[in-house]
């Protein structure tokens, strides 16, 4: 088994091993864009941002009906807390995908790439 | 209580469900932070007893369910990497869920998913009454991804993974779990119509019909839990150190490496695990 396990860490695997870090952190990322609020469950993007940010330029930010991922009306009483919600996770996400991207980036061997 | 964690575990000679479930349940309670209850044998129980885990389980657990062991005749080759070994495999009084559960609203899971993040804790107030898992996630993605991982059958459903079902417990879902049972006992029958393979007797394929049924016959848009990201049992857990799960994934014959942190998995080569126990039960403190 170590000898195998030595052999999957040439670098003529690197490529393999990459596109598997990238896809695992992508979907651990997409997981922490997904947000359940009120019985429904949203998904935060840009679309969802830049229209709550538009509802509340627009003086729309109390009892607010927003569609969720199945197209379901989710009633969000106060937008404003809402946007400081979805913002804040929104930013801690995309920033520890740009760190995390970084590292594997950075890490020029398998066995490198294993420690991201 | 109001929600919790719900794992099954009946060991057979191969594998020691109850070994893992006490893994599993720590680190579902570390990263969930809701209470695990076990249900189990009376056999196991006993093995539990021999073996002395049955202290840490009392410890681990909320709490532990004896309830009769199912009399499957299920055999199935449980993989190691390269290697198989044959064992029976008692899994199929799931349905029995929706009675023994002490919770509200449940999540049951798989002994061998390891939840190792906060990801399912926002499911538990999702406006449904039933969240099934309905994808196979596999380490490498779709190229390694068959069509009976997707399927019941060439021509049938698609499949829903029991690996992980959140639940309410109320009139809906105690119809959903007697259809589970109801596909079981006519398992032969249901594989005639829905044109599956009914040697082995698969939770998952009975979940999926039944949702079926349940939803009218057809597909429809309604929430699910997250897929199940999954890491077969041609792969092994090669090392867990620094918080990381380390792999050696089969992949067209040849070994690649990968590593998973901070992120649930579905380890289904449960030797691997075993091998790993204590590292991973460090993990869990």
């Amino acid at each position: 088994m170590q000898e195998e396990f030595k052999k999957a860490l040439d670098f003529s695997n690197y490529r393999q091993t990459f596109a598997i870090q990238r896809k695992t952190l992508k979907e651990k990322i997409d997981a922490k864009l997904t947000y359940g609020y009120n019985g429904g469950i949203f998904k935060i993007d840009r679309e969802l941002l830049n229209f709550v940010e538009m509802l509340i330029y627009k003086d729309r930010s109390e009892n607010v009906v927003i569609l969720d991922v199945n197209e379901n009306p989710i009633l969000v009483e106060n937008l404003v807390d809402f946007r400081e919600e979805i913002f804040d996770r929104y930013f801690s996400a995309t920033f520890e995908y740009h760190e995390e991207y970084q590292k594997i980036k950075k890490a020029r061997s398998v066995e490198k790439l294993l420690e991201v | 209580m109001d929600k919790g964690i719900v794992l099954f575990a009946h060991n057979n000679r191969q594998i020691d469900y109850a070994k893992m479930s006490i893994l599993t349940a720590k680190l579902a309670n570390k990263n969930l932070k809701v209470p695990v209850s076990l249900i189990t044998d009376p056999s196991t129980v006993s093995w539990m007893k021999e073996s002395k885990t049955f202290s840490i389980a009392a410890e681990v657990f909320h709490k532990i369910i004896i309830t009769e062991r199912p009399e499957d005749n299920n055999m199935r080759n449980f993989g190691d990497g390269k290697s198989y070994s044959a064992a029976p495999f008692s899994n199929g009084n799931r349905f029995n869920v929706w009675d023994l559960t002490p919770y509200k609203r449940t999540l049951l899971i798989d002994t061998d998913f390891l939840i190792l993040s906060d990801n399912l804790n926002k499911y538990w107030d999702v406006d449904s009454d039933l969240l099934i898992s309905p994808r196979y996630n596999d380490i490498i993605g779709e190229d390694r991804t068959g069509y009976l991982d997707t399927h019941i059958s060439e021509t049938g459903l698609e499949m829903y993974w029991a690996t992980t079902v959140m639940f309410t417990k109320n009139e809906y879902t105690k119809t959903f779990f007697d259809l589970v049972d109801h596909v079981k006992q006519k398992y032969k029958m249901f594989s005639d119509v829905y044109r599956f393979n009914p040697i082995i007797y698969r939770n998952d394929i009975a979940f999926s019909i039944a949702k079926h049924i349940m939803n009218g016959y057809q597909q429809i848009d309604e929430y699910d839990l997250p897929d199940v990201f999954s890491v077969t049992d041609k792969d092994v857990l090669y090392e867990v150190e620094n918080n990381t799960l380390k792999f050696l994934i089969n992949y067209k014959d040849s070994n690649i490496a990968a590593s998973v942190k901070d992120k649930d998995v579905h380890v289904m080569n449960k030797f691997s695990i075993i091998r790993n126990y204590d590292k991973l039960m460090e993990l869990a403190e």
